[in-house]
């Protein structure tokens, strides 16, 4: 259960754990409608975040870099070859909306 | 205590240049900016099967740059991954925004500006719709503009922090070192004989410090 209305630096504190832990989305989604308004207001809050990804980044983020691209790669292949598919997909579908099924009509 | 020398230990190795991945002596530096000249010339050609071709050497010299830029965003992997893999489509695609670029600096805050933003603004979009929090701020907490912090690069910023962390009071230092060990803030408060809430506005103040410190740093350098 989310405590209610918590302080500037509380709130500044579950914003830098969550990014540490990898939880972004449950953090966001226990604030409520005052602590909302309350980081829209506070200029300080903005600033300690930037710090927080800093110290995230220089604490953790090698964590995310695998060993392994070629697999990171093969993703990236498959992705490309999928969006090549769609588009050449979609420019058949514009041609035949354009001219090739009227004239096939015209023959029978 | 022992968590604290592995905290020390752990924070040590972080500053290491040589855990950055580039290698540490220039030769090796310039031949990953060859390699990265090359792939980006591959990308920005007419030629799809050039730039399909191309695309496997630009990922192996930019994976690391870019995952360890996304991280500090997203703090997860899976995400991390996931957003790249789109970057590195959309990249694919459209390369035009890649031209001219001489350095990695400037390779990082194109991608950052044209490419990265936008699939990081689209990561929690779907929850969005359910927060209290106004689309504005989400869009600034998940994607934010480009400040004079963002653009600097890994071993600047090791090098800045490990500076600033020796010119804070002993007492920040160590709640910011455990904290960047793992360190619950319950577990930092029974190292610092103090309470949770005291720890937690130490550490807010701390940061801003920080932020003022890292600000000079970069205007100075």
């Amino acid at each position: 259960m989310p405590e209610t209305n918590r302080e500037i630096q509380e709130l500044l504190v579950d914003y830098a754990g969550a990014l540490r832990d990898g939880c972004i989305p449950t953090f966001l989604k226990s604030l409520t409608r005052e602590e909302a308004q309350s980081i829209a207001s506070s200029r300080e809050f903005w600033d300690a975040t930037e710090v927080a990804r800093i110290l995230n980044s220089v604490g953790f983020a090698d964590n995310a870099v695998t060993p392994n691209v070629s697999l990171f790669i093969s993703r990236v292949n498959a992705e490309i070859a999928s969006r090549l598919k769609k588009a050449k997909a979609s420019s058949r579908r514009g041609k035949r909306a354009t001219g090739a099924r009227p004239l096939a009509k015209r023959e029978d | 205590m022992p968590f604290i020398d592995r905290a020390q230990a752990s924070l040590h190795s972080c500053f290491s240049t040589t855990r950055f991945g580039y290698g540490t002596n220039a030769e090796e530096r310039d031949a990953m900016n060859r390699r990265l000249r090359n792939a980006l010339k591959g990308l920005t050609a007419p030629d799809v099967e050039r730039r399909r071709r191309a695309m496997e050497p630009f990922v192996r010299a930019t994976f690391g740059i870019f995952i360890r830029y996304l991280y500090r965003y997203l703090g997860n992997e899976v995400e991390c991954e996931d957003v790249l893999e789109d970057v590195y489509a959309d990249i694919w695609e459209k390369a035009d925004r890649l031209r001219n670029i001489t350095t990695e600096r400037e390779l990082l805050r194109t991608v950052y500006l044209y490419y990265m933003r936008k699939r990081l603004r689209q990561v929690y979009r779907r929850i969005n719709r359910n927060l209290c929090l106004s689309q504005r701020d989400m869009k600034n907490l998940v994607a934010p503009e480009l400040g004079i912090l963002e653009m600097m690069s890994q071993t600047e910023l090791r090098q800045a922090l490990r500076q600033m962390l020796n010119r804070l009071k002993a007492r920040e230092r160590r709640a910011i070192e455990l904290w960047m060990e793992g360190v619950s803030i319950r577990a930092i408060a029974i190292e610092l004989k103090t309470t949770v809430g005291a720890v937690k506005m130490l550490k807010f103040r701390t940061m801003l410090k920080l932020k003022k410190m890292l600000r000079d740093y970069c205007y100075e350098y």
